[in-house]
């Protein structure tokens, strides 16, 4: 401090939040995207909101019903991208040729009581983003890239999945264009139960194969959780990155 | 043209897949695939410079066709949208976890899938 008494007021809080690099550098390439044509502020809009409202609902709706219905499993085994159709996911959207980055192909793997798959993009994060929702950041990670093909026991037991000798894993690393996800096996402790009460139980692990349902358990494990600076808004103002 | 995408030349691929999909907007255009289900291949040693989506681990390796998946551009030639690029057959392919890994630490049962295009795989007898 000085030896002056008078009030200088130069400690307020500056008039906006300081913007990082990422946020710059975001505007200026979507600016100049827009500015030059490559897409519209519109077609930005459009995306995002199709970002928003994918989640992993549709898949284990799509598990509860081929849980329960023959036929539908049939079907969901053999085309992924129909069967999507049934419980509203259409993979030709938003585009009407899907999505650049995971195209149309989906394949549902079907767990047995002596078979587990467990899926993973080893060369980025390749995830069936249109019926499953955004990929957890865990699995982006090159920790669980890295490791999951070569050490898959160990790393499901990371996660508390313990499996015995009498199941097989299978690894599913996607690296081309198809997507997967797994079907688990209905767990014992669910007969009579409705398609509601299935879905509740099949959660986004239990769909990559990181976890399986359990009766009674109808949320992810909880982790902890990086929080970011600026977490995206919910409608309702509530921050999603919780 | 603020706004206006209809003359960027990249959009053509949309084009051409709009109603269809990818990897569908390729279906038809391979001919026949060389490797059937079951059958054994060996995944070759290509050179993988500057860009390859054939991973390290399965270099060499020996594993089953389970899948004739679908026809596609190569990820080889599609990241560079090369002039000559064409389609070409993507098969899944099954190996042994404990024949890809030195000392695989699982049950000899274990296993590994992943998609290869056809230039990958050479049969195996």
């Amino acid at each position: 401090m000085t030896d002056h008494d008078h009030d200088h007021d130069r400690t307020a809080a500056p008039m906006v939040d300081e913007i990082t690099d990422f946020e710059v550098l975001e505007i200026a390439i979507r600016e100049l995207c827009v500015e030059k044509g490559l897409f519209t502020a519109e077609d930005h809009r459009r995306f995002t909101e199709f970002a928003e409202q994918i989640g992993p609902t549709p898949a284990a709706r799509l598990v509860a019903r081929a849980w329960i219905d023959p036929e539908f499993k049939r079907l969901a085994l053999a085309d992924g991208i129909a069967a999507s159709r049934e419980v509203g996911v259409d993979w030709l959207q938003p585009t009407g040729f899907g999505t650049p980055s995971d195209f149309t192909a989906l394949r549902v793997l079907e767990d047995t009581p002596t078979l587990h798959h467990v899926i993973v993009c080893t060369l980025c994060s390749c995830y069936p983003r249109p019926i499953l929702g955004n990929s957890p950041e865990w699995y982006r990670t090159p920790n669980y890239r890295r490791r999951i093909v070569r050490w898959p026991r160990q790393v499901l037991a990371e996660f508390g999945l313990f499996l015995p000798e009498d199941v097989a894993i299978r690894v599913e690393d996607s690296n081309q264009k198809h997507r997967f996800m797994v079907l688990p096996v209905r767990p014992a402790g669910t007969e009579n139960w409705d398609e509601d009460q299935l879905a509740q139980i099949v959660t986004r692990d239990c769909l990559i194969g990181v976890a399986l349902p359990k009766v009674g358990v109808t949320t992810n494990a909880i982790t902890a959780t990086r929080p970011a600076i600026r977490p995206v808004q919910s409608p309702t103002g509530e921050g999603t990155n919780t | 043209i603020a706004g206006d995408g209809s003359q960027v030349e990249r959009n053509l691929h949309h084009t051409r897949a709009l109603g269809k999909g990818d990897p569908q907007v390729y279906s038809g255009q391979a001919g026949q695939p060389k490797f059937q289900v079951g059958d054994t291949v060996r995944v070759r040693e290509l050179p993988a410079l500057f860009y390859t989506r054939t991973q390290e681990y399965v270099r060499g390796a020996q594993g089953e066709v389970v899948a004739v998946a679908y026809e596609s551009l190569a990820a080889e030639d599609e990241a560079w949208d090369r002039h000559d690029q064409r389609p070409e057959w993507f098969y899944i392919v099954r190996f042994d976890l404990c024949r890809l890994w030195h000392r695989y630490t699982g049950t000899e049962r274990d296993t590994l899938q992943t998609e290869l295009p056809e230039r990958w795989l050479e049969a195996c007898r």
